[in-house]
């Protein structure tokens, strides 16, 4: 009995197994291999010409302490991802707006997400334009209308372009994480509003202690996109401002692009990538810690 | 039994086949040809192809074509995948820091053994290709920088020549600025903003390329000059920010009265600018005869499987015929000292302006700057530039910008 069950179980554990090893194999060689390579490599000095040899953590000590792009891109890429929560809380008045019995709510819907599919590179082509200091919308209208004299220079400012560049990273995402938040307040039971209105609790009580914590996961998925998108927007400062001016918008990302493919530094980026796969890391743990844990589920 | 004849009969076969195939069959000779942004001459390109593997049967080159941004991307994940195209066209100093990391063939004694060849061009710009004594380009289109002069402004401004030193063309573009006006830009990509250094002697590095000279009293005099003129609007601040559409762009508004930019702009601009003949735009050399080469060379990957052929082909666009045919096609000059002075008189001929413009991509080669034979000269480049960006656009005062740029750029000679 005890071997055929055995048998059985060996037979199901290798059609498992036969069924598993395409992706499992996929994910080898197209995400585990490039990583350990990529982590290998950030201890090589290395060139595409040149034989890799063993340097230690060489790359690791210029990054911290000879590299002031290195601490500018970190700085820029932290602020970028210290910004997020300002979009996801616009993004939950709007949901919460469209979510209500508002009038022609799809419609603002369908508008505010409409950004979102739209490729990154056209929405730095745009917003590019926008802030354009001859034709730019914006000072065309400041100017129009009297607000300013000299039109202002955005994206040639080191003040103003990073945050010229968020708001545009703002608009893009904003849809998605509405929809995000919309899907998570559509599957808040009615009735515990309901019981609460009963009860006499005032709306304000009823967002903080019913429709905050019951919307968790879904600001847990948003904080996580809202980092990797961080780390991602590598098409719209590129389009936008190539990470200029100076370094005033240089993200890791990047960053790691231009030590790569600009001054062919493959073993530097590769230490570059490091370090910014181990922030994700440790960024998107904390995001889960501070949803209260497991990716923030409300099942315990 | 049978089965056994048949699967010895099937192996036998398949060995007979596989193993007489090469020498049924002819091996072509293939080679890549890597272009820089030239897709728009396919037709032409094809057809020069067709005539080199037309007299060499069994030849086939296959043509590559990128985008500006994506070419030095492109060319490096093949030289890491041991596949790089056989011949490639670079732009500028990015042929310097390949044949420092060891990707190109070194041309010098296929130069020597051909000395025709060699003396088809003009030596300054084929010198623009020598790294450590080795010449590793050929050149393919040459240009560098000049003054354009918006004639308009100028007159408005009660001027009515260009500058003649770096003084005057700051005090032209004070009297030119006003409203939207201003008075000048420069493109600043690839150091093509050297020539206001220069013309006031102000050097990136010494003559042995090993230390920083750039950190002096007229330096931090010149800079300071330069941002008061940014911030005042006499020099527009785009100079400092653009790259190539929007400097560019500026100009051929007819706002703007002079820029400082290579040949293949004047080409761009008088796209864009309706305003612009012969009677409003005028082209001169920077004070000095400074000027800062932006120039398009043919290499060889040492990864090259076929580097005789490879150099045949080279030869073949480079020789009188196709240099002649794409120098009229792209409307550029080749460093070909022949073809350039025919198509220089078909110019003077049919388009005046342009001739004016291209007539100063020839003379005065010797004052070629900007052009440091560095193997790491991106890095060089990426170093010096924020800080000099942070001193125009008013971030940092000319003593610190020049100081923090004397220690990166240090840091990354010492690292080279």
């Amino acid at each position: 009995m005890t071997s055929w069950y055995q048998r059985k179980r060996t037979r199901e554990l290798a059609l498992v197994a036969c069924f598993l090893a395409p992706a499992l194999s996929i994910f080898f060689l197209y995400r585990l291999l490039p990583l350990g390579w990529n982590v290998l490599l950030s201890f090589q000095s290395w060139s595409p010409l040149k034989a890799a040899t063993w340097i230690g953590v060489d790359h690791y000590e210029e990054m911290l302490l000879d590299d002031d792009v290195f601490w500018d891109a970190l700085t820029n890429t932290l602020i970028f991802i210290g910004c997020s929560p300002i979009a996801i809380a616009l993004a939950l008045a709007i949901a919460l707006l469209v979510n209500s019995d508002l009038r022609g709510a799809a419609i603002y819907r369908t508008i505010v997400f409409l950004s979102y599919p739209l490729m990154t590179v056209a929405v730095g082509i745009i917003w590019r334009w926008l802030y354009d200091e001859r034709g730019g919308f914006f000072n065309y209208v400041m100017r129009s209308s009297g607000v300013i004299d000299q039109p202002v220079k955005f994206l040639q400012s080191f003040d103003w372009a990073l945050p010229c560049v968020i708001a545009a990273d703002f608009w893009q995402v904003l849809g998605f994480y509405m929809i995000i938040l919309l899907t998570g307040l559509q599957s808040i039971p009615q009735h515990l509003y309901e019981a609460a209105r009963v009860d006499g609790v005032p709306a304000g009580a009823r967002f903080w202690r019913i429709t905050l914590p019951l919307l968790r996961p879904s600001i847990f998925l948003c904080i996580v996109v809202g980092i990797l998108n961080s780390f991602t927007s590598f098409d719209l400062v590129y389009v936008m401002t190539n990470g200029g001016p100076g370094h005033a918008t240089e993200l890791l990302i990047t960053y790691i692009y231009k030590a790569g493919f600009g001054q062919s530094r493959f073993d530097y980026a590769a230490a570059l990538t490091v370090v910014q796969f181990l922030l994700l890391v440790v960024l998107t743990m904390l995001a889960n810690k501070l949803s209260g844990g497991n990716a923030g589920s409300l099942e315990r | 039994m049978q089965r056994r004849q048949l699967l010895k009969s099937t192996v036998a076969f398949s060995a007979a086949t596989v193993l007489s195939a090469p020498a049924i069959a002819q091996t072509p000779k293939k080679i890549s040809f890597l272009t820089w942004n030239l897709v728009h001459l396919e037709a032409q390109i094809k057809g020069w192809i067709q005539g080199f593997t037309s007299t060499r049967p069994g030849v086939e080159v296959e043509w590559i074509d990128k985008k500006g941004p994506e070419v030095p991307v492109y060319y490096a994940t093949q030289l890491a995948a041991g596949t790089p195209p056989d011949i490639v066209d670079i732009q500028g100093a990015l042929g310097l820091e390949y044949a420092a990391q060891g990707a190109l063939v070194d041309l010098t004694p296929r130069f020597a053994a051909e000395a025709a060849i060699k003396g088809r061009y003009d030596p300054d710009y084929l010198s623009n290709w020598v790294f450590e004594g080795k010449s590793y380009m050929v050149p393919y289109y040459v240009s560098k920088t000049l003054l354009f002069w918006n004639k308009t402004r100028f007159k408005e401004a009660d001027l009515d020549k260009p500058p003649a030193n770096f003084d005057e063309i700051l005090a032209a573009a004070d009297k030119i600025k006003g409203g939207d006006k201003t008075g000048m830009l420069t493109l600043n990509f690839d150091w093509l903003y050297w020539p206001l250094m220069m013309m006031n002697g102000v050097d990136l590095l010494s003559k042995d390329l090993k230390t920083p000279t750039f950190k002096t009293a007229k330096a931090e005099e010149v800079v300071a000059k330069l941002a008061a003129a940014t911030k005042s609007g006499a020099i527009n601040s785009i100079s400092w920010t653009g790259r190539w559409v929007e400097p560019n762009e500026a100009f051929a508004t007819g706002n703007v009265g002079m820029l400082q930019a290579h040949a293949p702009a004047f080409f761009w601009i008088k796209g864009n600018g309706p305003w612009i003949n012969g009677e409003t735009l005028g082209a001169a050399q920077m004070p000095g005869d400074w000027a800062t080469p932006n120039s398009h060379g043919l290499g060889i990957s040492k990864g090259s499987k076929q580097p005789d052929l490879a150099w045949d082909f080279v030869k073949y666009l480079t020789d009188s015929d196709v240099a002649m045919q794409f120098s009229r096609v792209a409307s550029v000059l080749t460093g070909n000292k022949a073809v350039d002075q025919a198509i220089l008189a078909k110019f003077e001929k049919d388009d005046p302006l342009a001739f004016q413009v291209l007539k100063t991509q020839v003379e005065h080669t010797d004052k070629m700057c900007g052009n440091w034979r560095l193997g790491n000269d991106s890095r060089v480049k990426d170093a010096f530039w924020p800080e000099f960006q942070s001193a125009m656009l008013g971030r940092k005062d000319a003593k610190t910008a020049l100081a923090d740029a004397e220690r990166r750029v240090l840091r990354e000679l010492k690292r080279a």
